[in-house]
């Protein structure tokens, strides 16, 4: 894998606003979308993550299991009133729609090795999935490839998931007045109603509860909802407690069970039933356990808040946010690809069960925050 | 090799959702130049402004005090959370008494909403 650079359009703000994508650069005018050079990979790159993030979907699958049945809650600090709502999803099969793994690729041991599983709540599958894609088309026609079919396993996977709907609406929800959310959900959405699923648009802070049901603005009933909301924000909000009581049972997506899956301690666990696999850091609960070179993460912290990393035992990179109280992970530190340009990740899709599309994450420092960039990627011989 | 790519990315929504989203929203000084209404359900509960409501209710139907929304706001029964001002003091019962028509108003809107979303009201969620 390696960066390479072409001419870009000189209104390609436009093309991306005018294609819905409108979150392109941020307020203090810094590009998220890297429009003028882009992550080259080989199709045999391409295949190594696809096989990494189908095995390792697989481990998750076990370890989820293996949380549940031994009732580890508690170490991933989920309320006691919540435990028999994932017992239950999980036992019931609860319908999931997608997670992304975040992989580094360290160049020298030429191995994958995942950082975390977003699993609830990813973000970037709107320019993963169109922006990207449309990238490609624009600059490369039919004439290159992409690790990408995100929009058509979106559509596909909404289809298999169609059947299992309690309802004849699919409720989709999120915060209100927040661009990037509202692009995802609505992205999502599209590819639902393309599945010829019914659906409806609710803010999250507009979901009623009429005593017995979850309702929309309509006063209905909702059946089945997806919100782009994390549960570890839910369950901890006094509405949440109405979420047992649901009498209609509201298929929530992603579904609880979920809520382990996007835990960092549940690098851990994965380190504990599957020790020394290629494709984990050494990982453990708290503390680091002997090692000298790790990174310490909280267990519910989003986009590189709160990581602290340390080499030779000393603080060399720290990131500030509100997250800690929950407890941490203690994880090794991962060799990250570096270019001119800066450190990248690579962002692995997992849609309906499937491994679809990549995405590389790029950042000045070795934590990836919420300022790190989107490159686009091209598959090339 | 299972490894597969999007031929074509066609969308139905998005565009329409997006351009609507990105409306510059009313100033506020525009809004503290609208006229002020007040209400209340009897003679034991606050006053409450509902001036948004009654502006909204007036400009999407025409109905002014007349409107869905502000006949229901008058037979409010007592539940807690949102907009309101029925007074506490009061039970459901008398609050709705034997009217059929404040009655049915009131079966119209039986929900408490604003539960959810209390965590974050600055960033978004993305991971």
């Amino acid at each position: 894998m390696r960066i390479k650079y072409l001419t870009a359009d000189s209104n390609w703000q436009k093309r991306l606003e005018d294609n819905g994508f409108g979150f392109h650069t941020d307020e203090n005018n810094v590009p998220y979308w890297i429009e003028h050079y882009y992550y080259s990979i080989s199709p045999e790159f391409a295949d190594k993550v696809y096989n990494a993030t189908t095995e390792l979907w697989q481990m998750c699958l076990e370890a989820v299991d293996h949380v549940i049945t031994n009732k580890l809650f508690d170490q991933f600090q989920i309320p006691i009133f919540f435990h028999d709502h994932i017992t239950k999803s999980w036992e019931n099969d609860a319908p999931s729609i997608y997670g992304r793994f975040d992989f580094v690729y360290d160049d020298i041991k030429q191995q994958l090795k995942v950082l975390e599983f977003n699993a609830d709540t990813p973000t970037s599958l709107y320019e993963t999935g169109v922006t990207q894609w449309q990238w490609m088309q624009h600059y490369f026609r039919d004439r290159k490839d992409q690790f990408n079919s995100v929009h058509d396993r979106l559509i596909e996977s909404w289809k298999e998931l169609k059947p299992y709907l309690k309802g004849d609406t699919l409720h989709f929800s999120c915060m209100r007045e927040t661009l990037e959310d509202l692009t995802n959900v609505e992205y999502l959405r599209d590819t639902a109603i393309q599945a010829g699923i019914n659906t409806q648009l609710i803010y999250i802070d507009d979901i009623g509860w009429n005593g017995v049901n979850f309702t929309d603005l309509n006063e209905d009933t909702i059946t089945d909802i997806f919100k782009l909301y994390p549960w570890e924000w839910l369950v901890y909000e006094p509405f949440a407690l109405h979420i047992p009581n649901d009498e209609a049972e509201a298929n929530w997506i992603e579904p609880s069970w979920k809520m382990i899956l996007s835990n960092k301690a549940i690098m851990a666990v994965l380190w504990q039933l599957y020790p020394n696999h290629p494709l984990l850091l050494e990982t453990y609960f708290d503390t680091p356990n002997g090692m000298r070179d790790y990174v310490k993460k909280p267990l519910l912290s989003r986009e590189g808040a709160n990581v602290t990393m340390y080499k030779n035992g000393a603080i060399v990179e720290a990131t500030p946010g509100d997250y800690g109280e929950e407890g941490y992970i203690c994880q090794a530190l991962a060799n990250l690809h570096q270019e001119t340009t800066g450190y990248s990740i690579i962002g692995s899709w997992v849609i309906g069960q499937e491994s679809c599309g990549i995405t590389f994450r790029e950042s000045n420092n070795r934590i990836t925050t919420d300022k790190s960039r989107f490159i686009p990627h091209i598959i090339e011989e | 090799m299972n490894r597969k790519s999007s031929k074509a990315v066609s969308l139905v929504l998005i565009t329409a959702a997006l351009a609507s989203c990105s409306k510059t929203p009313e100033k506020e000084e525009n809004k503290e130049q609208a006229q002020k209404v007040y209400m209340r359900a009897d003679s034991s509960a606050p006053y409450t402004d509902v001036t948004e409501q009654y502006n909204q209710q007036r400009h999407s139907s025409g109905g002014g005090m007349g409107s869905a929304l502000l006949w229901y706001m008058a037979f409010r029964p007592l539940m807690g959370g949102g907009m309101g001002y029925a007074s506490n003091g009061l039970s459901h019962q008398a609050n709705v008494g034997n009217n059929t028509n404040k009655s049915n108003a009131v079966k119209k809107q039986t929900s408490a909403r604003g539960g959810f979303g209390n965590t974050s009201k600055s960033s978004t969620v993305s991971s």
